[in-house]
């Protein structure tokens, strides 16, 4: 079993297993055969050149996208896909690359969507606003005011995300995520676009929320660096295939790992 | 309990628990909610604060760091001390650890109080150097949760220890209260000091009552005043402002949530007595521009229509001079339509008192912001003097003086223009400096401010600028590099100026842009620009800044004594001076003389006539890494004026 | 010329001060019309602001309501019984809308969806002929239990006559609109229909069902369309000729604003009124006919200084 970075960190049993899945659009193969598990508590990243699938990859763990074969294997069910909102009941949320964030409203607000599964009142109490709505509310809206004082978000608020510069975008969408308190948390190249010290605080948070919440992390990055400095467990692809998969030691020192970055002819 | 009696910051805390025990003392915004503390709850945690320092060997004598934004527990933290007997050190919060680990060496600290993890991470790398310091204390516990060490504790920890001690012995904080002395040291405050090493600045118990006395006699301030605390703790007017006269009037004290959100809780509290440095006030100012210029057509007129009236009269009908109806009837309609929805904005509604000091305030600003109904006055003072020397009296407000002495200060200029200070609220020595305190203290009693000024003929002192900066240049003439750089600095665009003259033929300049205001102002105008290095080396700013530096020296062509300082020669500098590379100090005043010395290259090719100079320089970022910038930097000429055209030109 | 201006800025105001009646006659026949072209607006707007659709089928799904509702009656079903029915079938339309047109082409570019609504209002067209033939038919007002009759109120040497039926289409208009609004801004649904309208991708991250929100939306624009086919059927036939009312509601969107609905309802009562006072006064300059166009070309105004309409959202966008 590995061992986290942190002393405290207890790396549990398979939360989510991925078997054989293989993916094509029209002809053209985007994931053959990958297996891999992930650990409940660890942070486990997907690197991999570009166009190696790593981001069909997460769309397919979160059912963007439904493989045409393979397992998915999520705390103890099997499916052959996902949905993308049954996923997110399930436990499984996630932010993307180029940000999806409900740009017109605020920054409380998006969180606050991110709470909509948790609620569950009856519509027409909460149009009456009753008794039972406004205590859920007040919970929700206290559960979404935890996430901003643990982002340091709280200057923003109110502010409407569509006007926040972009590092502050990643970090809310982040919130909203984790609005959702979910079992795993998928995060597509959360550090990518931000400048050195964005790159350091998007860091300590993702390490922070698998510290503190215990969530499950899949992550997605190009930085080779960043990853191996934050993962547990790291799997590797290259066009489509699972290259190498082991601790951030074993995978640096993979010969099949180091062609594929310095690009050694297939 | 008599006047008399309350003479140390320990028993006004009793007092207040007991006369209003229900009045909320201090407040923080916790989670988007603000939270208060009432005065007999804030004794209770005081109390069990101190037991807890006790048990933990704090003694008579001890100092206790304190570390962090403003937060009410550090406040307290500062009162549990002095129950004690002990003396809190507060500190910047941006400090590095080596500025941090001077201060616990100098001072012989066995206790510190942080914020948060930031500040017990910078504390305990102190700690593997000075091992002197046995114990940490915590406020936030987040990510706190894997550090093991003994030697660290939360507050709730240090209390619970406190309530299990008053358990065992319930008059201990009593009969330590008892002890405390008028004459004791209250606080110790470490001076950033342009020159050398700080000082550990020693006021008493008295020194800074007196002070908190004086100035809420002076602004009639109440119980029922609300002020918010956003400045650091390290800072005298902090404590004067958000501890001393808190607790001698027992007004409430408020925590913003955090640095940036200061804007937000600034409205939610509405604060009827406020502190900003001219910084700040700029700052708001520019913002609200911003806005104003991104609005429509219709509340764009209307603003400046109505600004226009308000400078006219504004300032006039707030010091309750004589303003004819027609004007009158414009400023009530503008004060529904502009100026009071514009208060609101800045958070400023109910501000009652408000106080600028620390550096010159711009003339436009200060004026702009009294004819919109608030009164914005100026007060001097420094950490010796408890922030406490002269103070503008309403109706007596004027924009280049810093007001009359306040009650009890007694204030002589020395015959090489130096303002000296005798009050009853001066600090006891620098500690461990007797040298130091020698120095800066006459036979007479009078402390040597180190500032050049007089009084006119009002009565009211005027400040030109720091004693030891004032020089000659070449011809003779007086040189006063501060007010030189005041004068630029006034202009939005210009963030930072540093002037060069003493000894020289001419003046020459260094200027920072504000990367808000110009870049904004690019913007506007379609010029890209990359950062502020690449912006600051536009032509088109260059020129901006020309026309800002030729405004200044028409202005002082009209001053005889000062018309040889106008500024012949400038450029941009290719990276905002920063106090982590100590060109500023942490209270952002230019080092001169170290700026002189590290870019001497772009000095010398500024009196060489040269139109550029390449330059590379080292620059430390916030976590501590550093890098390079470098560039080329253009030098301009800019337009001076004889003193007889001036007039005209201006 | 000099009596061209004076008819165009003098006459006017003239007969208004001469015949106050005659002008507060206008003004709520204005009024009432505001309503339901309010209405039609609204229903379109539901659905532009989930699913990003311009809905075209939006008028013929005023008459499709109002058809099923007069057919059932025909058929001797009790009236009250005919409108719950007829909620039903539309509660099946916008199923079957949903996961025969809207699932198959989601992520499909917004022309298509377009093109697609063209294809419903067709289809919708042929299955109404089919089912209820192609004659007018007349509205059950009065066994719904809806007033018939008018008040007179009598005023400076005249009298104006206020339909007890418009006064009741206003009063259910308002309720609708109260109900809708309440809806979207205080419960979850309309969080969600919120977060849908701003973005699809997050808005299925976080767990919502796209499927789930646009059955909603089409549903409560089918109840809407409902409603309209009632009131607008009680004051005319009901009749496929219904359908161009569609057309009307275009301009109360652009001056409205496509995703606001309080901008729907003053969207459609400024046209209105603006178009009733428009004919009658100024209308004999052109020869009348005024009502047909003028809309538009105030449409066309607005869309020349502020494209987000009155109530739309500005479209903030940082890149």
């Amino acid at each position: 079993m590995a061992v986290g970075l942190d002393s405290g960190k207890k790396i549990g049993g398979v939360v989510l297993g991925l078997e054989g899945i293989t993916l094509s659009f029209g002809g053209v193969q985007a994931l053959q055969d990958v297996s891999f598990d992930v650990r409940e508590h660890e942070v486990r990243a997907i690197i991999g050149p570009n166009g190696a699938g790593k981001s069909s990859m997460l769309n397919v763990m979160n059912g963007f996208y439904q493989p045409q074969q393979g397992v998915i294997r999520f705390r103890g069910r099997e499916h052959c896909w996902m949905r993308p909102h049954a996923a997110a009941a399930m436990g499984i949320a996630r932010t993307f690359q180029n940000i999806a964030l409900f740009k017109g409203m605020t920054v409380l607000d998006n969180i606050m969507v991110g709470r909509n599964l948790k609620m569950r009142c009856n519509f027409l109490l909460q149009a009456l606003r009753l008794g039972p709505a406004m205590r859920e509310e007040i919970e929700h809206r206290r559960a979404a005011e935890e996430i901003i004082d643990f982002l340091e978000i709280q200057h923003i608020r109110r502010t409407p995300v569509g006007r926040l510069p972009y590092g502050l975008q990643k970090r809310v969408e982040l919130a909203r995520a984790l609005a959702m308190e979910p079992a795993v948390l998928l995060l597509d190249e959360p550090m990518a676009g931000m400048n050195l010290e964005e790159k350091q605080d998007m860091c300590r948070f993702v390490l922070e929320v698998n510290d503190h919440y215990g969530t499950t992390v899949v992550l997605i990055e190009h930085d080779m660096g960043v990853v191996m400095d934050i993962s547990d467990r790291v799997v590797v692809l290259d066009y489509g295939r699972k290259i190498s998969d082991g601790t951030p030691d074993e995978v640096r020192s993979d010969q099949a790992v180091i062609d594929a970055y310095l690009g050694v002819a297939h | 309990m008599s006047e008399r009696s309350l003479d140390t910051f320990p028993r006004l805390l009793l007092q207040h628990a007991a006369v209003r025990p229900e009045h909320p003392a201090i407040r923080e915004k916790d989670l988007g909610i603000w939270q208060s503390w009432t005065w007999s709850q804030v004794a209770v945690e005081v109390r069990a604060l101190a037991g807890g320092l006790a048990e933990l060997g704090f003694r008579r004598g001890d100092s206790l760091a304190i570390i962090g934004d403003n937060r009410p527990r550090l406040y307290w933290a500062m009162t549990a001390a002095q129950i004690l007997g002990g003396i809190p050190v507060p500190m910047y919060q941006d400090a590095v650890a080596q500025e941090l680990e001077y201060v616990l060496q100098d001072a012989g600290i066995r206790f510190a109080i942080a914020e948060d993890q930031e500040q017990v991470d910078k504390l305990i790398e102190c700690r593997e150097r000075s091992p002197g310091l046995e114990h940490i204390f915590y406020d936030d516990p987040r990510g706190l949760r894997h550090y093991s060490q003994a030697f660290l504790r939360s507050i709730d920890a240090v209390q619970e220890l406190g309530r299990g001690r008053s358990a065992k012995q319930p008059d201990f904080i009593d009969s330590e209260i008892e002890q405390g002395k008028a004459g004791d040291v209250a606080i110790m405050l470490y001076t950033s000091g342009t020159t050398g090493k700080p000082k550990g600045v020693c006021i008493t118990h008295s020194a800074l009552i007196n002070a908190a006395r004086g100035g809420c006699g002076f602004d009639r301030l109440t119980a029922d005043d609300e002020i918010l605390s956003y400045l650091p703790m390290a800072w005298v007017g902090d404590n004067l402002f958000s501890y001393a006269q808190s607790l001698l009037a027992g007004f409430t004290v408020n925590c913003p949530e955090s640095g940036e959100t200061v804007m937000t809780d600034m409205r939610e509290i509405g604060p009827t007595y406020y502190f900003a440095p001219p910084r700040v006030f700029e700052n708001l100012l520019t913002q609200v521009m911003i806005r104003i210029e991104d609005a429509g057509a219709i509340k764009r007129g209307m603003f400046h229509y109505f600004m226009g009236v308000a400078r006219r009269c504004g300032a006039e009908i707030l010091a309750g001079k004589r303003v004819a109806a027609g004007e009158r009837l414009l400023y009530a309609l503008g004060n529904v339509l502009v100026y009071g929805p514009l208060r609101n904005v800045l958070g400023m509604s109910r501000v009652r008192v408000a106080y600028t000091a620390g550096a010159a305030i711009g003339p436009d600003l200060f004026r702009f912001y009294r004819s919109i109904g608030i009164n914005l006055k100026q007060l001097y003072g420094s950490t010796e003097t408890c922030a406490y020397v002269c103070l503008q009296k309403d109706g007596q407000i004027k924009l280049d003086t810093v007001g009359i002495p306040a009650p009890g200060v007694e204030v002589r200029i020395a015959d090489s223009g130096e303002v000296l200070v005798k009050s009853a609220a001066m600090f006891k020595e620098y500690y461990k400096r007797p040298d130091a305190t020698a120095e800066t203290i006459d036979a007479e009693g009078y402390f040597h401010t180190g500032d050049a000024g007089f009084f006119d003929q009002d009565g009211q002192l005027k400040i030109i600028d720091r004693a030891k900066d004032v020089g000659k240049m070449a011809n003779g003439a007086l040189y006063a590099p501060n007010y030189i750089e005041n004068k630029l600095k006034f202009f939005p665009h210009i963030r930072e100026a540093v002037a060069f003259g003493h000894g020289r033929g001419m003046v020459c300049a260094f200027v920072n842009i504000d990367i808000g205001a110009v870049g904004n102002w690019a913007e506007r105008r379609n010029i890209p620009y990359s950062g502020y290095t690449d912006l600051a080396q536009k032509p088109e700013v260059y020129a901006l800044v020309r026309e800002c530096v030729e405004k200044a020296n028409a202005e002082l062509a009209l001053d005889p004594a000062l018309c040889d300082s106008q500024v012949h020669r400038f450029l941009i500098l290719h990276k905002e001076l920063d106090p982590d590379d100590d060109e500023l100090t942490r209270t952002r005043k230019v080092r001169r003389g170290f700026i002189a010395e590290k870019y001497g290259v772009l000095v010398d090719a500024l009196y060489s006539g040269k139109t550029s100079q390449f330059i590379e320089t080292q620059v430390k970022f916030e976590d501590g890494r550093s890098g390079k910038v470098s560039a080329d930097l253009r030098i301009e000429d800019a337009k001076t004026y004889p003193p007889a055209t001036a007039r005209k030109a201006a | 010329m000099m009596h061209l201006l004076y008819s165009i800025f003098v006459d006017p105001f003239v007969q208004m001060g001469a015949a106050p009646d005659l002008l507060v006659q206008t003004l709520w026949d204005g009024l009432v019309s505001g309503v339901l072209y309010a209405l039609i607006a609204l229903g379109f707007v539901l659905i532009f602001k989930a699913s990003g659709v311009f809905n075209f089928a939006q008028g013929i799904m005023v008459v499709f309501a109002a058809l099923t509702l007069v057919g059932l009656a025909e058929h001797g079903v009790p009236a009250y019984v005919a409108l719950a029915l007829t909620i039903v079938v539309m509660l099946v339309l916008a199923v079957g809308v949903e996961r025969l047109i809207l699932r198959p082409l989601v992520d499909q570019p917004e022309i298509i969806l377009f093109m697609a609504t063209f294809g419903l209002t067709y289809f919708l067209i042929g299955l109404g002929e089919l089912i209820f033939g192609g004659d007018p038919k007349v509205m059950i007002a009065g066994q719904l239990g809806l007033p018939s009759g008018s008040y007179r109120i009598t005023m400076a040497g005249g009298y104006v006559q206020l339909q007890k039926i418009d006064i009741a289409a206003a009063i259910i208009a308002s309720l609708m609109v109260a109900g809708l609004g309440i809806l979207f801004n205080r419960t979850r649904i309309g969080r969600a229909l919120r977060a849908v309208a701003d973005s699809h991708r997050a808005a299925l991250s976080v767990g919502i069902s796209l499927e789930q929100i646009w059955v909603i939306v089409w549903f409560a624009a089918g109840v809407v369309a409902l409603a309209t086919g009632i009131m607008w059927g009680a004051r005319s036939d009901v009749s496929f000729a219904l359908e161009t009312i569609a057309l009307k509601a275009l301009p109360v969107l652009i001056l409205g604003g496509f995703t606001s609905i309080p901008g729907a309802i003053v969207g459609g009562l400024l046209v209105s009124v603006r178009q009733k006072v428009g004919e009658f006064y100024w209308g004999s300059l052109v020869g009348g006919g005024i009502e047909s166009w003028f809309a538009y070309v105030i449409a066309l105004v607005f869309l020349l200084f502020r494209p987000q309409g009155l109530f739309g959202e500005r479209i903030i966008e940082r890149l």
